[in-house]
């Protein structure tokens, strides 16, 4: 179980992104995290792993506290969170194996690793992750030769290869267009049902929520707004996360 | 209430208290006007101006005069006005106006062409006079000594017009005179001969180190060549370390990075301020004269730039990559192998090309200190009087120097296409590459040698390097030699001026005829296009330090002779920079003027000028910056300006002020350096 509480992150530039959010996730559960943009949805995924230092608060992950870990401590914790991101952040004039088995780096000694050597399994790894997401025959193509939909299920398989217990996913379908959303959100579900990783998701539209979340919270300038089940966002609900003159869309 | 008072004293503020403070301390008015860049520019100006006036008249006598026993400059009359002008800007600052730039333009530039003309010591006069010299030394420059000719018991030299005599002899079947290649291309490019084994020798011809056996005696332009072979591989080694620890990003991330990152950037910042050459003369107190001295002379200069690129590359990569590989848990170098390297190999390669091409233009002119290569040879060559023998160097460089930069720039537009390729290797690309490895070894050997690298030498420094040290921790600042100093160094920023002044102006109507674009489609103009583009292409292979010897020829020893040489490099070098900026312009409002019914000259002012003013004013700012550090070595050549002082201060082991010229230097391009990146970030 994750226990966010009272999290607040002021930028040093005074920007006060989260201002004492406090939720909780249970283990197996697909999170849906709502709200405009700059509401903060990036911010927060980012202090679970400690991408970015929380200003205040605590993250109790099965009883660790993150906020407090240290140095290697916090490695540790990173390897078991997998983190896919909306810019895919793959690194493109490295091949799509290499970019695989980056996400294995947590797991290997430095010294190897530095010159590219890895264990058998892990290559056996790389290349049952790349099967998953449908990429085995692209495993020595350059990562910027292959499209959008295509980078990011790459980025889904270095999740993977970290045998993550939670997945931070940061708007993961919002460079795609809406046919590739769903492809990789089914991705996620799948994981999420079949392996029961746990799925932190910042989603845009309203509609994929319903779709592929089991709870959603919605955060405004920073503060948590709504704590639910998706089929409970109405419009009242809606009109007060997304403001008075949202238009609810949908899209396929 | 509170707006009628503050309305007074806008008014009392507006119509006198500016204009007053400009008057007395020039610019402080516009500072209080909420103009602090246009304040401080103005006071700068004024206080540089009046120096220069003054310091022009106690050494120079720059347009003296008595008024009733009273000796002063009239120079001071423009720089009045310009001072009058401030008092008028001030004012009408206040009234939401100023005063037109282009007039105190015009008024500060004539104070400071005024000077710089006295002081590079040009006399048009000689130009003319010495015409004869002129003629014969260009004559000389188009007639290398590469052949020589037979007759009467004696070898002459004898130029391009022999070689056709012996050509058309042989094709009319008729007996040709005796035309063979003179020993002085067996000096440029090597011959055979003997020389001294090295431990390559005894590997693989089984004799003793140092025995003299036939062999190929390497040219002087193979040396030269591998001096900028060896330099750039060592500086791209040593750089790539030294830019992780000057780039931010990386720093930032590590505990007390910041404070190195600071240490780092300054320390490459004051080794890149002093140009390879004056590296030369510390290094060969060092190791010695020789291409080993040349080596690292370049490698030192070449770590340093190369650093500063490589780290501003660093701090520009994409840190999406970054990012996730820290949400794996990798640790710090783990981010750096998978995140940041892959990212920053295509630029860092393509760096390292352009600075071996900017190493092989060093290399040829290194020899003028350290001893090894063409340098050195052009030095000797000159020395004798043998205008020939130096006629055939300069040639030579030109051709590998066009070259190397052809090789650079097509295999740096390849890197940069970084065109996505199969990362699988088949047999064919595996064979390739073992054979571009054995190659590359094969060459890294034979440069090592041609080299004389001799790493014992570093450890083992000449008698007097330790005094150099210290004499250069405790530099010379008594009154005497800094007056020296200084009015040499502003020989040489007034050499830089006049010379891009006056290179640009001549390349401005050569660089319309050398662009494709505007040449039109005619056969005529295709040939004027291919020979302007030639000869910029040429004239800009060749160091202005290599010029200089023709000049000095020409109109004399001193700084007319440099600063034209570096005019001649400026041309070229400005004249190519121009045809492709005006090559680069939008066709579009060509096209709508010449709609107009405007004629050409119509077209080019009101459709191309205002575009083309940009990358002009930053193309001349980087001119400047490259003629400023030129300027400081010319004088090895007899260019005059502060090489002239440094070579003697080190000649006759006056460390202590061989110490004050390196550091003024270092303070003077720096200020140069930052002066014009504010220029660059205002204007362009
Ligand atoms: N590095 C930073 N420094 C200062 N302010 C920042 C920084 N990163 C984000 N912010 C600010 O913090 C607030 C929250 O940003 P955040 O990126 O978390 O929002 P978001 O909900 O992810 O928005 P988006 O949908 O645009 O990605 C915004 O106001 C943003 O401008
Ligand atoms: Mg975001």
């Amino acid at each position: 179980m994750l226990i966010v509480k009272d999290l607040v992150k002021t930028y040093p530039n005074g920007t006060q992104a989260l201002k004492g959010v406090s939720f909780e996730v249970e283990e197996g559960e697909f999170l849906a995290v709502i709200g405009l943009s700059g509401s903060g949805k990036s911010t927060l995924l980012r202090c679970i792993n400690r991408l970015i230092e929380p200003t205040s608060g605590t993250i109790l992950w099965n009883d660790i506290d993150i906020t407090a870990a240290k140095g290697k401590e916090i490695r540790l914790i990173r390897r078991q969170i997998g983190m896919i991101f909306q810019q895919f952040n793959l690194v493109k004039r490295s091949s799509v194996n290499t970019n695989v088995l980056s996400g294995r780096l947590g797991y290997v000694p430095t010294f190897p690793s530095l010159l590219h050597s890895f264990s058998k399994a892990d290559h056996e790894r790389a290349r049952n992750n790349l099967a998953m997401v449908g990429l085995e025959d692209k495993a020595h193509v350059r990562a910027d030769s292959l499209s959008g939909g295509q980078q990011q299920r790459v980025g889904i398989a270095r999740a993977l290869m970290q045998e993550p217990k939670i997945i931070l996913a940061d708007e993961p379908v919002a460079s795609l267009d809406p046919v590739l959303a769903h492809s990789i959100l089914k991705y996620l579900e799948q994981l999420n049902k079949e392996r029961g990783i746990t799925v932190l998701c910042s989603l845009h539209f309203l509609d994929l929520v319903h779709r592929y979340a089991t709870r959603a919270i919605a955060l405004k300038d920073g503060q948590v707004v709504f704590k639910g089940l998706p089929s409970e966002i109405d419009d009242k609900q809606f009109k007060e996360i997304y403001g008075q003159d949202a238009e609810r869309i949908e899209i396929s | 209430m509170t707006s009628t008072s503050k309305q007074k004293s806008n008014i009392m503020k507006s119509t006198l208290f500016a204009p007053l403070l400009s008057l007395i301390i020039p610019g402080s008015g516009q500072m209080a006007l909420k103009k602090p860049w246009r304040g401080f520019t103005v006071f700068i100006i004024t206080a540089v101006l009046a120096f220069l006036v003054e310091w022009g008249l106690k050494y120079y006598e720059i347009g003296k005069m008595t008024i009733g026993g009273w000796t002063t400059s009239w120079l001071w009359i423009p720089l009045i006005l310009f001072w009058l002008w401030n008092v008028l800007d001030a004012y009408l600052i206040s009234k939401q106006k100023t005063a037109p730039v282009i007039v105190a333009v015009i008024l500060a530039a004539t104070v400071l062409y005024l000077i710089a003309w006295i002081v590079t010591d040009i006399n048009l006069d000689r130009l003319v006079t010495r015409f004869d010299a002129a003629k014969t030394v260009a004559t000389k420059v188009v007639n290398p000594d590469y052949f020589q000719v037979y007759s009467n018991g004696e070898y002459k030299v004898c130029g391009w017009k022999c070689l056709w005599e012996y050509v058309s002899a042989k094709v009319k079947d008729e007996p040709a005179p005796l035309v063979s290649l003179s020993d002085n291309v067996g000096d440029i490019f090597g011959r055979k001969g003997t020389i001294t084994a090295t431990w390559w020798e005894k590997l693989t011809r089984g004799v003793q180190i140092g025995e003299r056996i036939p062999g190929f005696e390497t040219g002087k332009l193979i040396e030269t060549i591998a001096i900028g072979l060896m330099a750039t591989l060592f500086s791209t080694i040593f750089a790539i370390p030294i830019s992780f620890l000057a780039a931010h990003n990386i720093m930032s991330h590590v505990p007390g990075g910041k404070l190195i990152y600071y240490i780092v950037r300054t320390l490459l910042n004051i080794v890149r301020a002093v140009d390879t050459v004056v590296w030369g003369l510390l290094i060969i107190v060092w190791v010695g004269l020789g291409s080993f001295a040349g080596v690292i002379a370049l490698t030192i200069h070449s770590v340093a730039a190369l650093a500063k690129l490589y780290s501003e590359e660093i701090e520009h990569i994409d840190p999406g990559p970054v990012e996730a590989i820290e949400a794996t848990g990798g640790n710090f170098f783990q981010v750096i192998r998978y995140a940041v390297i892959p990212q920053i190999i295509p630029s860092f390669l393509s760096y390292t090309l352009l600075r071996w091409d900017i190493n092989m233009r060093s290399a040829t002119v290194i020899g003028f200190v350290a001893g090894g290569g063409i340098g050195f040879f052009v030095l000797e060559t000159i020395r004798v009087g043998g205008y020939q023998q130096y006629a055939a160097a300069l040639w030579a460089v030109a051709v590998v120097i066009i070259l190397v930069d052809l090789i650079s720039s097509k295999w740096r537009n390849r890197i940069l296409e970084d065109k996505p390729r199969a990362a699988q290797k088949t047999t064919w690309s595996k064979i390739r590459s073992l054979i571009y490895l054995i190659l590359g070894v094969a060459a890294f050997i034979y440069c090592w040698n041609v080299t004389s690298i001799n790493l014992k030498n570093l450890f083992n420094p000449g008698v007097t390097f330790g005094r150099l040290l210290k004499d250069f921790v405790s530099i010379d600042l008594s009154p005497s030699v800094l007056a020296g100093v200084t009015k040499q160094m502003i020989t040489t920023i007034m050499q830089a001026l006049m010379a891009t002044t006056l290179g640009a102006i001549v390349a401005l109507p050569f660089s319309f005829l050398a662009a494709k674009n505007l040449t039109g489609k005619s056969r005529f103009s295709a040939w004027i296009y291919v020979i302007t583009r030639g000869v910029f292409n040429v004239l800009r292979s060749i160091e202005a330090l290599l010029y200089v010897a023709i000049f000095v020829y020409w109109v004399g020893i001193g700084p007319f002779a440099g600063m034209l040489a570096l005019a001649i490099t400026t041309f070229a070098l400005i004249g190519k920079l121009f045809s492709e900026a005006i090559e680069n312009i939008d066709t579009g409002p060509i096209e709508a003027v010449t709609a107009t019914g405007a004629n050409k000259l119509q077209m080019i002012i009101y459709a191309i000028v205002p575009q083309i003013t940009p990358p002009f004013l930053s193309y001349l700012i980087y001119q400047w910056d490259i003629n400023i550090r030129m300027a400081t070595i010319i004088g090895f050549a007899g260019g005059g300006g502060i090489g002239l002082t440094l070579n003697n201060y080190f000649g006759s082991l006056q460390y202590h002020k061989a110490g004050t010229v390196v550091a003024i230097i270092v303070i003077v391009v720096a200020i140069l350096d930052f002066t014009s990146a504010k220029i660059r970030e205002k204007f362009v």
